[in-house]
């Protein structure tokens, strides 16, 4: 892979790895970190790498593990629970992103990442960036099944908590 | 609200919109205000549509990237100074073994002459007193020699055998 064919394969697709590193990351700056990780990893490798059909697919799987990757270190280092860790993910908005946001987008914000792990790739991949189930499954490696129940898992969960804050302003 | 976007949403909740029809939704949110009913379902929509335009900030990764995409021509540059480094060492092992050599081939043959009169008329009683050194000793040799020359007579005689006598004597 030469240069030109790094820049209209690879780099179009630099802002949907760095949604989804951010997605499962929460901090802005260790999603940009993963991101140009995954592009450095691209360009050293793309000699090897001549039997990838579908370069974006396989980028967000790079993200996806490097990202998973930097989470489980976290957790190692962390002397704070799960649950603290949880709500510090919850809150990983840049102040622009808050005042951007209008309220409820901020509860939905915040209802995506208390969604399990599988679930929030799932809703983003396919509600954010609208990708196919046939994709999804390609970067997750899961099995068609398995991305449609996390899927409606996650849809489901998320409209009965956006019903009940509604309804009782839980 | 159009009961068609009603129908998509209630889709939607059942995973069973295809993705025009999930873009569909999102543009008619974006761009519908509706009513308390539907809030749920439009800040979700509205939610992902504000997601997918969330860019990174290039300027950082861009530069790391470009320093990564220099083609590396250090390479050939290092491989070609070890290269010349390797002959000149060759170089130089060759010519210090030859001057050592050299050092080595003048000390065992001595100077040849070397001059050490410059008055013309030293050297030439110094030369004048040297040959005479060398006649007398060639006088000395001589006289040694005529010594020998007894010897032979002797020898002479004894082969020539008691016979023989001695013409001197017979004349005596």
């Amino acid at each position: 892979m030469d240069i030109q064919a790094f820049e209209t394969k690879v780099l179009p697709s630099k802002n949907k790895l760095f949604r989804f590193a951010l997605r499962l990351l929460g901090n802005v700056d260790e999603a940009q970190d993963v991101v140009q990780e995954v592009l450095i990893k691209v360009w050293n490798g793309r000699e090897s790498m001549h039997q990838i059909k579908n370069w974006e697919a396989w980028c967000m799987r790079l993200t996806r593990n490097l990202s998973l990757d930097r989470l489980r270190a976290q957790q190692r280092k962390a002397t704070d629970s799960l649950v603290v860790g949880m709500e510090v993910r919850q809150d990983g908005l840049s102040p622009l992103e808050k005042t951007e946001l209008t309220e409820s987008m901020q509860q939905v914000s915040k209802l995506m990442a208390s969604l399990p792990e599988k679930q929030r790739q799932v809703m983003h991949l396919r509600d954010v960036e609208g990708y196919s189930y046939n994709e999804i499954c390609e970067i997750l490696e899961l099995d068609m099944s398995q991305v449609k129940i996390s899927l409606f898992r996650a849809r489901n969960s998320v409209r009965e908590k956006l019903v009940k804050i509604n309804a009782y302003g839980l | 609200m159009d009961s068609r976007i009603e129908q998509l949403v209630e889709k939607y909740w059942k995973c069973e919109t295809s993705l025009e029809e999930e873009n569909e939704l999102k543009a008619y949110f974006a761009t519908h205000e509706v009513s308390d009913e539907w809030k749920d379902a439009a800040s979700l929509f509205k939610y992902f549509d504000h997601q997918k335009k969330l860019a990174m900030n290039e300027d950082g990764v861009a530069r790391k990237l470009n320093v990564e995409m220099q083609p590396k021509d250090d390479g050939k540059v290092k491989k070609l100074v070890f290269t010349t480094a390797k002959i000149a060492a060759g170089v130089l092992v060759l010519v210090a073994a030859t001057f050592l050599v050299r050092q080595e081939v003048r000390k065992s043959y001595p100077t040849d002459v070397v001059d050490t009169y410059s008055d013309p008329e030293l050297a030439f009683k110094e030369t004048k007193k040297a040959l005479m050194m060398i006649s007398k000793g060639f006088g000395k040799a001589k006289q040694e020699a005529g010594k020998i020359r007894i010897f032979n007579e002797a020898e002479e005689a004894i082969q020539n055998g008691p016979g023989q006598k001695d013409p001197e004597e017979e004349r005596i």
